[in-house]
C-alpha cells in the first residue's frame, strides 16, 4: 500500500492524513476519512503537504563558517567547533546563552533541544519561535484549573449549544475548525463572532458583533456584566465550583451601559440578550486564536472569567478553547520550551527540577530564565550566543539584533533565510523521515512515524543532541526517538500513560493520559478536578483607541491567506505558492481594505496607491474595497516582509498585545 | 457472457498480474480507510469494500506527476531533455461504474478533442479494466441520479456482478473476450440477463434505505445551471460557505484541471511536473494585468457547477460532469459539495 496514515505538520489543528510513498519518496497526500478531528477534510495548505516535503531545498551536511562563507562538514568537526566557541559563554551564569526552540520539531526533539538548554548548557533563556498569545493563554488556564491546554475538545464542537469565538479568522487560521463550527451552525447550535471585520467565519455566524477595533476587552466585560445582573450566571456552578467571583464582579460592574455602547458600538439590550443565552445554553465553547498574533494575557482572563459567571467549564461538551496556530505549539509548551517551565507545565523554581536532576545525572540552574525575544530588544541583555531550531519567525522582527550576536547555531531540515546568520547549521531529518509525536491544540499527542529514508543520510534529532551532550561529557543514551519518549513520558505526569504502542494503535490520545486516565481526557472535568477554579485576575482597564482628527482611521491587522509564518514552508509549495504570487501580483506592496464610504471620501478608487501614516512610521499599500469593515476601520493583512519591517515593526509597543494592538493612522492619496 | 464461482473470482486477478501492474480496492490494515491502489498480490484486493476514497482517476491523472526530465549543461549550452511518460501496463481490478464513468469523462477531455494528451494516453492505452456492478449502495452514493450506476453500461473489458455464491462476468471488448476464453470460464445461461436485472433493480430500491448521505434530483438543476436562472444570492449562500480548500477537485472522478511546475532537484537536474489543481483557487484563473474573470468566490464556486451541469459541458463529457460518488460531500469543510449545492438551487425554484 503507498498510502502511509500520518499527521499535518502545518496549523495546531493535528488533521489526519495519509502520505503517498511511491519508491521511497513521496508523491502525494490524501486526508483520513476516519481520523476523529479532521474527519476526511483538508485545506489548501494540507492538500498540498507533499509538495513541500518533496522539496530538493533542503539542508544535506552540517556546515561551519570559515572566512564569512559557510564549508560543509562532518558532524564530528561541526559539534567540536560549536562546542569550542560556545565555551566562551559558558560561566558568567550562563547569561550570554539563549535557545530558540520550534513550534513544528517533535515533542522528541522539543525535549531534547530544552534538555540540551538547560541540562548542558545550564541556561534558562528558551523560548518557542512564534509563541506569546499561546503561553498567555496556557498561564492563564493553568493558573486557574490547572489544566495548561484547552479544557474541551474538538469532537465536542459538533455537540455543543453554544460557540463564542473571539477575533481571528479561524477558516483561514485552522480551516477544520472553522469548518466544524460551521457543520455545528448548519445543525444548530448558536454561533456568535466578535470580530470588527467581517471575516468569513463572522459571515457564517448567527450573531456578529462587528464592534469598534480594540474593544474586545470591553465587550466580553459587558457580557459578563450582563449575565451578572440579568440573574443569568450560573450561581450555583460559582458557588460550588469557583473562588474569587467578587472582585472580577467587582472590575465588571464599574461597566455601563451607555459607556459600553459608545466604546464597542454594539447594542446593550443584544449584550444581555447574548449574555442570557450563554448562561443558558446547555453547553457552550469558546475559541480564539494564539500565537504571535493572538490575544494578550488580559483578554484572555476575561473570556476565561465569563465562563466561568456562565457556567461552562469542566462540563459536558464545553469549554475554553485556545487555538494553536502552528502544529506542535501546544507540544512545545508540553516539552518546556519556555523560560520558567519544564514538562507539562511543571515550574523551573518547583521541586519538579530535583526530579529532572537526579534523572538527568546533572544540577540544573533554578532562577527562570528570560524570553528571547526581550533579550533581543534589549540592548544591555548581554546576550552573545543563539541556538536556533528550525525558524520562521522572529527573524523579520529581530534581524539586525540576531545579525549583531557573536554566534549563530542552526537545527533544521529546510534551506531557511536564517541560514545567512549561522556560524554553525546542524541538517535534521525531517517530518516522516524520523518517527516523532505532536500534540495538537486539543491536547492530542499523535504519533507521525517514520515512512521514508532521511534526506542524504542526514541525523534524527535522537542521534544528533547526545552527541553535542557527549562533548560536554554528559552520556544521553537513545537508540530511537521512542526511547526519548519514554523519558518524556517518565518525568510528565500529563504523559506517563502514553506510549508509542498505545499510539501507533488510536489516532491520537489526549492528555492527561495516566493511570487514572489510561485511554486519555477529553474534557477538563470540574467534579473531578480536586480544586476549585480561580477566576483570573483582570486588569479593569477599558481604555480603547480612539481616532482623531489628525489620525482619524483604527487600523486592525491580519494574515494574508496563503501568507503563513514568514512564508519560508510555503515557498517551497506550489500552488499555495501560487496563490499567494497571484495576491502580490495584484498588490505588490500589499493593501489597505476600507469601505466604500471611505474610499469615496479619500476620492480612492480600487488598487490605487496611498500612504498609511501613523504617529511613529509610515508605509505605501494599494487600497481594496471592501464591504468587510466599517467606516473609520483600515484592515491590513500582512503578507509581504517590508510591510512588517518598515511599519508595523515601529509600533513594538502595540504587536505586544497582539491581535488587539490597534494603531491609529491617517491614510493618504499618492 | 461467463460465470466464475465467487472463490474463484481473484483467479482473474492473479492471471492479470502476470502481464500488467495489478490495481484495485484495497483496504488499508491500521486505519480501515479504502484506496484503489497498486497491488504486489492479488489477495489485497477487496471486491467488497467500500467506494475507495481516492478515485481511481490517480492511475491514469496522477496528483503529482513527473512528465519531463531536462538538465542543461551552463558550459555546453545544451539541454538534454528526456520525456518520462508511465508506460507500465495497468489493469484496473473491481472499479466501481462511478468510478469508470469518471475515466470515460477524463477520455472524452483528454483524448476525444483536437488536442490528445499524450502523457495521459500512455497510462490509458494498454490498460485492461474489469468493473465491479454495486449490488449494495454505500451511504454517499447518489448514482442513480447521474446515470452512471450502480451497473456500468461501457467502459470495461469485463463486467463483474455478484449472484449468488457465483459471479457473472460480462465481456465489453474483444480484449475481455479473448481473456475470459482464455481462463477457459464457463457459459452464462440466458437466465442470466434476467438474474442481472433483478439484481440491479434490487441494488436501486435498496438506495432509498441505504444509501442517505445524499440526494442529488440534478435533471430541473441541469436546466437552471445551464439557463443562467439562479439568483446571485444563492450563488453567494454557496460562495460564503466555500473554504477554498480544492478538495472537491481533487476527489472528484471527473475533474481534470492540471498545473505544471519545473521541480529544481538537488542534483542540478529539473523535473517538470503536472499536478491537480482547482477551479476553486484565486489563482487558476488569474491572468496578467490583474484581470480575473472569476475573481470573487461565488463565481469560482459557480463555474465548478456549470462544468458539472451545464448542457454545454455536457455534451462534451456526452453526460453530466458528476458521476455522483459523494466524495465532493464528505471532504468539504464548507457542507457544499455538489448534492447539498443541487438542494440548495432546487429550494430556490421551489420557492
Amino acid at each position: 500500500m503507498d498510502y502511509k496514515s500520518g499527521v499535518c505538520n502545518f496549523c495546531g489543528t493535528g488533521c489526519g492524513n495519509y502520505l503517498k510513498i511511491t519508491d521511497g519518496r513521496i508523491t502525494g497526500v490524501f486526508s483520513s476519512r476516519n481520523h476523529p478531528v479532521s474527519k476526511g477534510r483538508l485545506c489548501v495548505r494540507g492538500w498540498h503537504l507533499h509538495e513541500w516535503l518533496m522539496t530538493d531545498q533542503r539542508i544535506d551536511a552540517p556546515m561551519i563558517r570559515v572566512d564569512g562563507s559557510l564549508k560543509k562538514v562532518s558532524y564530528e568537526e561541526a559539534v567540536n567547533f560549536m562546542m569550542d566557541r560556545m565555551s566562551a559563554y559558558k560561566g558568567k551564569e550562563n547569561k550570554e546563552i539563549g535557545f530558540l526552540a520550534s513550534p513544528r520539531s517533535s515533542n522528541e526533539n522539543n525535549y531534547l533541544f530544552m534538555k540540551l538548554a538547560r541540562g548542558v548548557f545550564k541556561t534558562n533563556n528558551i523560548t518557542l519561535d512564534s509563541e506569546s498569545g499561546h503561553k498567555a493563554s496556557l498561564n492563564v488556564l493553568s493558573e486557574g484549573t490547572g489544566f495548561a491546554g484547552m479544557t474541551g475538545s474538538l469532537e465536542d464542537i459538533a455537540k455543543t449549544d453554544f460557540i463564542l469565538v473571539v477575533g481571528s479568522d479561524l477558516t483561514k487560521m485552522n480551516p477544520i475548525i472553522g469548518s466544524e463550527i460551521h457543520k455545528a451552525q448548519m445543525s444548530g447550535t448558536k454561533v456568535v463572532t466578535i470580530c470588527s471585520r467581517s471575516s468569513q467565519i463572522a459571515k457564517l455566524s448567527n450573531v456578529h458583533l462587528q464592534i469598534k477595533p480594540g474593544s474586545k476587552k470591553v465587550i466580553l466585560g459587558a457580557l459578563a456584566k450582563a449575565a451578572i445582573s440579568s440573574g443569568a450566571a450560573d450561581s450555583d456552578y460559582i458557588s460550588k465550583f469557583t473562588e474569587g467571583v467578587e472582585v472580577f464582579k467587582n472590575s465588571v460592574n464599574s461597566l455601563e451601559p451607555a459607556d459600553i455602547e459608545a466604546l464597542t458600538g454594539a447594542d446593550y439590550s443584544l449584550i444581555t440578550s447574548i449574555a442570557e443565552e450563554l448562561c443558558k445554553s446547555s453547553s457552550a465553547m469558546a475559541f480564539w486564536s494564539t500565537g504571535i498574533a493572538g490575544l494578550d494575557q488580559d483578554t484572555v482572563s476575561y473570556i476565561y472569567d465569563l465562563f466561568l459567571v456562565a457556567g461552562k467549564i469542566g462540563k459536558e461538551f464545553s469549554g475554553v478553547n485556545p487555538i494553536a496556530g502552528i502544529a506542535n505549539l501546544q507540544g512545545g509548551y508540553d516539552m518546556g520550551a519556555a523560560p520558567d517551565l519544564l514538562t507539562g507545565f511543571q515550574k523551573i523554581n518547583s521541586d519538579a527540577a530535583s526530579k529532572f536532576e537526579k534523572a538527568w545525572g546533572t544540577t540544573l540552574n533554578k532562577e527562570a530564565g528570560r524570553d528571547i525575544y526581550d533579550l533581543l530588544a534589549d540592548k544591555n541583555s548581554g546576550l552573545k550566543a543563539l541556538v536556533v531550531a528550525d525558524h520562521d519567525e522572529g527573524i523579520v522582527r529581530y534581524e539586525k539584533e540576531i545579525e549583531a550576536l557573536d554566534f549563530v547555531v542552526y537545527f533544521g531540515a529546510y534551506d531557511n533565510p536564517f541560514i545567512k546568520h549561522a556560524d554553525v547549521v546542524f541538517p535534521v531529518a525531517a517530518l516522516i523521515e524520523d518517527n516523532g509525536t505532536y500534540t495538537n491544540t486539543e491536547r492530542r499527542v499523535q504519533l507521525s512515524q517514520k515512512r521514508i529514508e532521511p534526506f542524504e543520510n542526514v541525523m534524527p534529532g535522537w542521534k544528533l543532541f547526545p552527541m553535542i551532550a557527549a562533548k560536554a561529557s554528559q552520556n544521553w543514551n537513545y537508540s530511537s526517538a521512542e526511547d526519548v519518549f519514554k523519558e518524556i513520558t517518565s518525568l510528565t505526569p500529563e504523559y506517563a500513560g502514553l506510549t508509542y504502542a498505545k499510539l501507533i494503535d488510536s489516532m491520537g490520545i489526549q492528555w492527561p493520559c495516566n493511570d487514572k486516565n489510561p485511554a486519555g481526557c477529553r474534557r477538563l472535568d470540574a467534579e473531578k478536578a480536586g480544586r476549585k477554579f480561580k477566576f483570573a485576575d483582570v486588569s479593569g482597564n477599558y481604555k480603547t483607541p480612539s481616532a482623531t482628527a489628525e489620525y482619524p482611521f483604527l487600523l486592525i491587522r491580519g494574515q494574508g491567506e496563503h501568507f503563513w509564518h514568514q512564508n519560508n514552508i510555503m515557498k517551497k509549495s506550489y500552488i499555495p505558492k501560487r496563490e499567494y504570487n497571484a495576491t502580490l501580483l495584484v498588490f505588490p506592496e500589499g493593501y489597505v481594505e476600507i469601505c466604500k464610504e471611505d474610499a469615496k471620501a479619500l476620492q480612492v478608487r480600487e488598487h490605487w496607491g496611498v500612504k498609511i501614516v501613523s504617529a511613529s512610521g509610515a508605509m505605501k499599500v494599494s487600497v481594496k474595497i471592501s464591504d468587510d469593515v466599517k467606516p473609520g476601520t483600515a484592515y491590513v493583512p500582512y503578507f509581504i516582509r517590508e510591510m512588517i519591517t518598515e511599519f508595523l515593526l515601529e509600533h513594538k509597543s502595540d504587536i505586544g498585545r497582539g491581535e488587539d494592538a490597534i494603531i491609529p493612522v491617517r491614510i493618504e492619496r499618492v | 457472457m461467463y460465470l466464475i464461482e465467487k472463490n474463484n473470482v481473484m483467479k482473474l486477478a492473479e492471471e492479470l498480474a502476470k502481464s500488467y501492474d495489478l490495481y484495485g480496492p484495497v483496504i488499508d490494515k491500521e486505519t480501515k480507510q479504502v484506496f484503489f491502489n497498486k497491488v504486489e498480490n492479488a489477495s489485497e484486493i477487496s471486491l467488497t469494500a467500500e467506494i475507495p476514497a481516492l478515485p481511481p482517476k490517480t492511475i491514469v491523472f496522477p496528483q503529482i506527476e513527473r512528465i519531463t526530465k531536462y538538465k542543461y549543461d551552463k558550459t555546453a549550452k545544451k539541454a538534454e531533455i528526456a520525456m518520462t511518460y508511465d508506460d507500465r501496463s495497468k489493469a484496473i481490478f473491481g472499479i466501481r461504474p462511478c468510478d469508470l464513468t469518471g475515466i470515460l469523462v477524463l477520455d472524452r477531455f483528454f483524448l476525444g478533442q483536437e488536442f490528445v494528451d499524450d502523457v495521459y494516453k500512455e497510462h490509458r492505452k494498454r490498460m485492461f479494466i474489469v468493473s465491479n456492478t454495486c449490488v449494495v449502495p454505500f451511504k454517499q452514493c447518489f448514482c442513480v441520479c447521474t446515470d452512471s450506476g450502480p451497473a456500468a453500461d461501457e467502459g470495461y473489458d469485463l463486467n463483474l456482478t455478484e449472484i449468488g455464491d457465483m459471479y457473472l462476468v460480462e465481456t465489453g471488448s474483444e480484449k475481455g473476450k479473448a481473456f475470459a476464453e482464455k481462463m477457459g470460464l464457463k457459459p452464462a445461461g440466458d437466465e442470466y440477463i434476467t438474474l442481472k436485472k433483478k439484481a440491479v433493480d434490487k441494488s436501486i430500491s435498496l438506495f432509498e434505505k441505504v444509501a442517505t448521505d445524499n440526494k442529488a434530483w440534478i435533471s430541473r438543476v441541469m436546466n437552471r445551471v445551464t439557463t443562467g436562472f439562479i439568483k446571485d444570492d444563492v450563488w453567494k449562500h454557496i460562495g460564503n460557505q466555500c473554504f477554498e480548500c480544492g478538495a472537491c477537485s481533487f476527489v472528484c472522478p471527473t475533474c481534470s484541471c492540471f498545473n505544471i511546475e519545473d521541480h529544481n532537484r538537488f542534483d542540478g537536474s529539473t523535473d517538470r511536473l503536472r499536478e491537480w489543481d482547482s477551479c476553486s483557487f484565486e489563482g487558476y484563473t488569474k491572468m496578467a494585468g490583474d484581470h480575473n474573470p472569476r475573481h470573487p468566490v461565488e463565481d469560482r464556486r459557480n463555474k465548478r457547477f456549470f462544468c458539472k451541469l451545464s448542457y454545454s459541458q455536457s455534451k462534451k463529457y456526452l453526460r453530466p460532469g458528476c458521476v455522483g460518488c459523494g466524495r465532493c460531500q464528505w471532504v468539504c469543510p464548507g457542507d457544499i459539495g455538489l448534492p447539498n449545492v443541487v438542494t440548495y438551487i432546487r429550494r430556490e425554484i421551489t420557492e
